[in-house]
């Protein structure tokens, strides 16, 4: 089967479904998992219920559990009851998306059940011309995708690009390895049996509007770009702060934790994304070039405090101390909280730090970054008193997603006084309408070859090359981290962190 | 809490209107019962000709503006009526997430006699700068040469009209001329109800089999109900065919029948060279427009078929920032195609 190169569809044009893709089979890995139950399915039953899915869109799942299409397509329905965006399930829209919806059975190092796989996908592509097209999404551990691989490969189920075929894409999951070795390893399977450009790396993060935001507000907006360096910025901060503990996944977590879990990936995408030059276009290469050049200049960590959280009280509840949770080792020493000072050795950041940090057990859940202005350079009200503070522009990245600006202004009166104010925008006020999950804007990039809000492989080996060295630090240091209580915002050396450099932490 | 917070009216001198709306706000400022939030993303400006209308208008537009947050300014012209200018304001606020009130400023102008043309300066100086202006036009449109309707467009980035109104093709040609000739970019209400229509004919023409379809349709058969009398009955039928015409850059021949007693299209069938037929039509119990192409696969495309309240709309056509260029290529067919129908 060739690939013909096809004009767009003209009634498309000035639709909200504008960008609709061609019909493929899209295999999800481990179709029995929380990931597809949760998000996968959910995601696509949306995309489907706002007219973004073609018609002969076709999903097959495969897993090891027995399962018939009948019995996985129920499972599936209860799952979007559950949490599709678009509940309650509309029965009409749900039976058209059924029947694109098939399961295979099979075990992930079993090569009958990858035969029995492909003679199923080319049945759909006469029933339902998906015409070759194959998206596969690895929502399994990192320890199957070598077999994962190798067996598509041996089947002849991946195509090469290069060869004017129809195309085939691979999605991955993270955690893209635990150190720079892992992760070497993983790409390294991904791209023997794939071309760099086949594979889309899942980094939830930047499926959210608001981050992609970022790039509107900075790039889009003429007034803050010109501000937006070292002349006029004194410090930015970022905050991933989480109220749950580690739930389930306490066997996870504590060979992770918090740096491995969040700062890698999603605190480093907003760093990137705070911290790039401008792209010479919104394509996906120009702007995951400019994004791994701030990776490459970050320099070596020097200020690091890890910490973990001992039993106390969130949002009203009593919650256990982290060596308490479930499956955690009982004298584990993984932080669940950490917080960095970190430097972009460029033109435009030099000596400017970034204050990063991210807990679990927190006081709220909150993701947010603060550009912090430096103070207006002559102090023209002091001799009368006046204070003066420096201008913050915060964006929220969630929940209560918009951006702030606070300014001083003269409090009415005969006197000389001034106070903090804020300009606020809020998604929800101005937009009204709830944005998609950030699964479905990936998932719909991924089918429409879009890799722009994807990690590329030089993103995570340079990530973990700068972070290794103080996981490594941190694994051989025998004292135990700092301990705060749960509910509180991180240990006292957190906040010594960036007293020290006479800053405070924003309270966000 | 200010009256108008509250939703009652506040009648206010029209020379002092911006000032009174400024207290409202000053007001609700010292106030710390509830977390009140002023916004707008437009100004939204109604113009009616009689009180029935204007009453319509401003609950259309109250609803609308939870959606959208907007300055309202309704008003009614009466050249008939006595001479009189009078003014209202009052909010509508709509309660968000963590009990946060958004509210949008409304304002009515009453006008009659002479001092209808007090109207056009005086929402010239009430629009809140810097954001967008649509005027939605009730009812029958106006003559595009009086000075009163050319001075209230003037500022207008947005048109609003409904052509379910339309009395001839001379109507389509008028507001294809103001998106030709003017910075107004014209919007449709009917264009907004045939949204779904397009969508699931749209998805037909995805899969790539079907693509080299588009320039084999022999013609397109839309049937649509409401009786037919006028032309206003059959513009959805005629903004469709002109879309598809535009689109395919093709004139497909067509035929419009009445069919059904529910206003607006409720079957298509679009016939092609080899005979087969493929058919879009509405399932209203179900909520959807559901086309079928006719060959051996039958792999429906289905759109969900969103509800035809004027609020919605309205509030679809203004989340569009910018002009519907679709709509504007369908409206320079449009003439041609009603032209045919009213013959």
């Amino acid at each position: 089967m060739t690939a013909v190169a096809l004009e767009p569809n003209p009634l498309r044009e000035g639709l909200d479904q504008e960008r609709v893709p061609e019909a493929s089979c899209l295999v999800i890995f481990g179709a029995s998992g929380d990931l597809t139950q949760r998000k996968l399915i959910p995601g696509l039953y949306s995309l489907a219920h706002d007219g973004l899915l073609p018609s002969g869109q076709t999903i097959v799942g495969m897993a090891r559990a027995d399962m018939s299409d009948e019995q996985f397509r129920a499972s599936m329905r209860e799952a979007c009851e559950k949490h599709a965006r678009t509940r309650p399930v509309d029965d009409t829209v749900w039976e058209n998306f059924a029947r694109g919806l098939f399961y295979v059975t099979g075990e992930f190092g079993d090569r009958a059940a990858y035969t029995r796989l492909r003679e199923r996908l080319e049945g759909y592509d006469q029933a339902r011309g998906t015409g070759g097209r194959r998206i596969y999404y690895l929502a399994v551990p990192p320890d199957f995708f070598d077999d994962i691989a190798q067996h598509l490969a041996a089947e002849k189920m991946v195509n090469d690009p290069e060869h004017g075929r129809p195309y085939t894409r691979v999605i991955i999951e993270k955690p893209f390895g635990h150190d720079l070795e892992s992760a070497r390893a993983l790409n390294r399977i991904a791209v023997t049996t794939f071309r760099e450009r086949q594979v889309f790396r899942i980094d939830h993060y930047l499926g959210k509007e608001t981050v992609q935001n970022l790039l509107v507000l900075r790039f889009a907006n003429g007034i803050f770009e010109p501000f937006w360096n070292r002349q006029y910025i004194d410090h930015v901060q970022v905050t991933v702060a989480e109220t749950v503990g580690v739930e389930k996944r306490g066997n996870y977590f504590d060979s992770a934790g918090i740096t491995r879990d969040i700062i890698q990936n999603h605190m480093l995408q907003l760093l990137s994304l705070i911290g790039m030059e401008p792209p010479v276009a919104f394509e996906a290469d120009a702007v995951r070039d400019e994004k791994v050049k701030v990776l490459r200049a970050l320099h070596p960590i020097e200020n690091a405090v890890r910490g973990q959280y001992t039993a106390g009280s969130v949002l009203g509840e009593e919650v256990p101390a982290y060596r308490d949770e479930d499956k955690v080792n009982p004298n584990s020493n993984t932080e669940t909280y950490a917080a960095l000072k970190v430097f972009v050795d460029s033109w435009r950041w030099a000596d400017v730090p970034f204050y990063l940090r991210a807990g679990k057990r927190l006081p709220k859940r909150v993701t947010d970054i603060s550009i912090h202005f430096r103070q207006a350079p002559y102090p023209l009200f002091s001799r009368l008193g006046v204070k003066m503070q420096a201008n913050v522009l915060a964006i929220r990245i969630q929940p209560d997603e918009g951006i702030s600006l606070k300014f001083d202004s003269k409090v009415p009166g005969p006197a000389i006084r001034t106070a903090p104010v804020s300009m606020e925008f809020r998604y929800a006020t101005s937009f009204g309408a709830e944005p998609p999950e950030a699964y479905e804007r990936l998932l719909l990039e991924t089918m429409l070859g879009d890799a722009t809000l994807f990690a590329r492989r030089d993103e995570i080996e340079t990530a973990w090359a700068w972070l290794d060295p103080l996981l490594q630090r941190w694994a051989k240091d025998p004292r135990p981290p700092h301990f705060h209580s749960a509910g509180t915002w991180g240990p006292e050396e957190a906040d010594t962190l960036i007293e020290g450099d006479g800053r405070r932490w924003r309270r966000p | 809490m200010a009256k108008a917070i509250n939703g009652e009216d506040v009648r206010v001198n029209a020379l002092t209107i911006e000032k009174r709306l400024a207290d409202i706000w000053r007001e609700e400022g010292e106030s710390d019962e509830y977390a009140v939030t002023r916004a707008a993303l437009w100004n939204v400006v109604a113009h009616t000709w009689d009180a029935e209308q204007h009453a319509h208008a401003t609950e259309v537009l109250g609803r609308a503006s939870a959606a959208v947050p907007q300055r309202t300014i309704v008003i009614r012209a009466d050249p008939q009526a006595e001479s009189e200018l009078s003014s209202w304001i009052s909010a509508n606020c709509h309660m968000m997430g963590g009990g946060r009130q958004v509210c949008s400023e409304e304002v009515a102008i009453l006008a009659g006699g002479a001092r209808v043309h007090h109207v056009p300066p005086l929402v010239a100086s009430l629009l809140l700068p810097d954001m967008p202006v649509a005027v939605w036009w009730v009812g029958d449109l106006p003559g595009e040469h009086q000075e009163y309707v050319q001075t209230l467009l003037d500022p207008a980035d947005r048109l609003i009209v409904d052509s379910s109104h339309f009395n001839s093709a001379a109507d389509f040609a008028l507001v294809s001329r103001i998106a030709e000739k003017t910075i107004t970019a014209p919007a449709d209400l009917n264009w907004a109800r045939i949204d779904e229509w397009r969508s699931a004919t749209a998805g037909l023409f995805d899969p790539p089999a079907m693509r080299a379809r588009l320039r084999a349709i022999r013609g397109v058969r839309v049937a649509s109900g409401g009786g037919g009398a006028f032309l206003g009955e059959q513009s959805e039928a005629v903004l469709y065919v002109s879309w598809l015409r535009a689109q395919t850059e093709r004139e497909v021949p067509f035929e419009l029948a009445s069919e059904g007693s529910e206003a607006g299209i409720n079957a298509i069938e679009i016939h092609f060279d080899d005979g087969s037929v493929a058919s879009v039509r509405g399932d209203r119990e179900r909520g959807v427009v559901i086309a079928s192409d006719g060959t051996e696969k039958a792999l429906d495309c289905i759109a969900r078929a969103r509800t035809h309240d004027l609020e919605d709309l309205i509030v679809r056509l203004l989340k569009r920032p910018e002009a519907d260029r679709v709509y504007i290529k369908a409206l320079r067919v449009a003439h041609d195609v009603a032209a045919r129908v009213a013959a």
